[in-house]
């Protein structure tokens, strides 16, 4: 039970910044390198404001967000928008080249030092012979809350609709009056609040470092890998599958009792992966035909 | 064409390298390279190591320099890693030639530096460096932190002394937390290591194998981390999780940043590090004055200003030649520093450096008592 309590706090995290990138590779085909220093810098920009200025926490998390939107909004403008119809492969390198900058600044603006939006100790709940404490709770409900929300707009109403008619053929989309760069702008901001809001989580959750940027690409990149291009709740589902392989990995004894090493935590679940992709090599939640 | 691009280069490179000066002729500055981790996890150290070097390298000129010849550092970022750190020693040693270089921080970084170092003949010295491969790591690479080979024996004896005798503990897989894992669990025997994992550098979710302590008989917990970050984490997770059993660290928990991640999690938890490193000394005063105070904590930069100011005084004595100044520091007269009165042993190991028993206590690191040194 605490096993999957610890992947379901894992998996949030790790499905938020998923959930903003399948969006983006979703609709725009456009590989977003600069991911993980977004989330450190929408962690970073709440910690800022909440620790150093103290500004309540409910302002200084929409600051974030904010800071999260608008550095989304100017990548987009200048690292993506101007190369991204050329090639989709140029703004691979583009935000590489964006991402070192940003590692550069993280660590001029907030010091090398690790940093924590809520340090202190949280009293933890019992639940079914778990432990997880009530801000846990709030951040996974927050999390699925705003999932769900992006999944329903996106499958569920005429916004929604529109995306996927821009993803499935831009230029009839276009004739039939909609306006695609306005779309493609719209939801590229939106995967940069998501990856702000995976920030704060891993703030208030553990604590920011400016190391961590790529570990956190990495993962969210594997995670709509394994889900199928452009599918949304694949790539959810398999952030918090692949949590649940990280936990079952190291967490249950193996092969007659014996435990796997927890260095090998990340290869075991990455392996897992692999093995499925072997298999279904359009990803694991495609079945029904529908992406984007 | 990658090949002809490839000889250009190393064309160029070459004419570099001959229009340099260098720094050990008898005229211009004398060249000191420095190599610690600045940017990455493990950057507080490094920051603070080369706050201190500078410190040194700033007073030394002020008051006229060595032997009338300035100083200049030559600052390298070895990013806690042996590879960042060995190109880090060839463009010193190659490029900038250096007369000799203070560094590196971490384990990893003076292990790969060494060779180098080594077969140039440039002194090496590291004021951080603490895992015991660095004894052995050759003739010109000194250091004035103590090994951890005596700080688990330390250790060891304390775990016995305060009646533990199971001791749970989680431990990176980075040069420096290895070393100390082995030698503790030496020093220890297997039986009393009931738990012994290693993970990935930078991990920060413990949860599951603090899940696996509950169903496990401990009384001590050592988080075994290469920073401050993950220290925090696995005591933050474990103290979530209802574990309230003593804990125990060694120099990486002597970090201030620890009591502000961490306060409630960290508090009563044991430090065994060097005791006296400048702290509230005229050395921390003007310290803090210049660079507002240490990342990590004011021990890294007060031993990385006495390994400055003892390669000064060797350049001083004895000139600039390598195998010089090697010999000056094997055989020289205990030398009064910051840290303490030491000197170098045939191994280049510091001796002379006691240990102390620190506690976290509402938030700041206050000195329990002093820990002798065991041969």
């Amino acid at each position: 039970m605490q096993l999957l309590v610890n992947a379901l706090i894992a998996g949030s995290l790790a499905a938020l910044i998923a959930g903003g990138l399948s969006l983006v590779y979703g609709t725009l085909g456009v590989f977003n390198l600069a991911l993980g220093q977004m989330v450190l810098i929408g962690g970073y920009a709440t910690w800022w404001l909440h620790q150093e200025i103290h500004a309540p926490l409910i302002v200084s998390i929409l600051f974030g967000l904010g800071v999260g939107a608008l550095l989304s909004w100017f990548t987009f403008e200048v690292f993506v928008e101007p190369f991204w119809k050329r090639h989709r492969f140029l703004p691979l390198v583009t935000t590489i080249a964006l991402s070192m900058m940003l590692d550069g600044a993280i660590l001029l603006l907030f010091e090398e030092r690790p940093r924590a939006i809520m340090p202190g100790l949280r009293p933890p709940f019992h639940i079914a012979g778990a432990n997880i404490s009530g801000i846990q709770i709030t951040l996974i409900l927050l999390t699925l809350l705003l999932l769900a929300g992006f999944a329903y707009i996106l499958h569920s109403t005429p916004f929604g609709r529109k995306i996927r008619a821009v993803v499935q053929h831009p230029h009839a989309a276009e004739s039939l009056g909609i306006a695609a760069p306005k779309l493609n702008r719209i939801i590229f901001i939106l995967s940069g609040v998501l990856a702000a809001c995976g920030g704060i989580y891993q703030g208030i959750d553990q604590n920011l470092s400016p190391t961590l940027a790529f570990a956190i690409t990495i993962k969210a990149y594997a995670a709509i890998i394994a889900g199928g291009k452009g599918h949304l709740w694949g790539a959810i589902l398999c952030a918090y599958l692949i949590a649940l392989l990280e936990q079952l990995a190291i967490g249950v004894p193996w092969f007659g009792g014996a435990y796997i090493g927890a260095g090998y935590q990340q290869t075991v679940a990455l392996f897992f992966i692999i093995a499925f992709l072997l298999f279904r090599p359009t990803g694991i939640f495609t079945s029904r035909a529908r992406t984007a | 064409m990658a090949k002809r691009f490839l000889s250009l280069l190393s064309l160029g490179l070459l004419t570099l390298t001959a229009c340099q000066t260098g720094g050990s002729g008898d005229e211009g500055p004398l060249k000191v390279g420095f190599i610690g981790p600045l940017t990455g996890d493990a950057a507080p150290y490094g920051v603070d190591m080369l706050n201190g070097t500078k410190m040194a390298v700033e007073e030394i000129n002020t008051a006229g320099g060595v032997n009338g010849r300035m100083i200049e550092l030559v600052v390298e970022d070895g990013r806690c890693t042996g590879a960042d750190s060995a190109s880090a020693a060839q463009k010193l040693v190659n490029v900038d030639k250096v007369i000799a270089i203070i560094g590196g921080g971490c384990s990893g970084e003076t292990l790969a530096a060494a060779p180098i170092a080594e077969a140039a003949s440039v002194v090496m010295i590291s004021p951080l460096s603490s895992s015991p491969d660095v004894t052995m790591a050759g003739d010109f690479i000194f250091r004035d932190y103590p090994s951890d080979a005596l700080k688990t024996k330390a250790m060891a004896s304390l775990l016995r002394e305060e009646e533990f005798t199971k001791l749970a503990m989680i431990s990176e897989n980075t040069d420096f937390a290895q070393a100390f894992r082995e030698s503790l669990k030496q020093d220890l025997g297997v039986d009393m290591v009931v738990f012994d994992e290693v993970v990935d550098p930078g991990t920060k979710d413990f949860r599951t194998l603090i899940t696996r302590l509950k169903d496990l008989e401990f009384d001590i917990f050592f988080p075994n981390g290469q920073s401050d970050a993950a220290i925090a984490a696995m005591m933050q997770q474990l103290r979530e999780q209802g574990l309230l059993q003593q804990a125990i660290s060694h120099d990486v928990a002597d970090s201030i940043t620890l009591g502000t991640l961490a306060p409630e999690a960290v508090e009563g938890m044991y430090i065994v590090n060097v005791p006296t490193a400048g702290e509230g000394g005229e050395f921390q005063k003007t310290f803090d004055q210049k660079f507002g105070g240490a990342q990590a904590t004011i021990a890294f930069a007060a031993h990385s200003y006495d390994a400055t100011k003892v390669l000064a005084k060797a350049i001083g004595t004895v000139g600039t030649a390598g195998t010089a100044i090697r010999d000056y520091l094997y055989s020289m007269p205990a030398f009064s520093g910051v840290v303490g009165n030491f000197t170098f042993d045939r191994n280049g190991d510091v001796v002379g450096i006691p240990y102390g028993l620190k506690a976290f206590k509402e938030g700041a690191i206050v000195k329990v008592r002093d820990l002798p040194v065991l041969p």
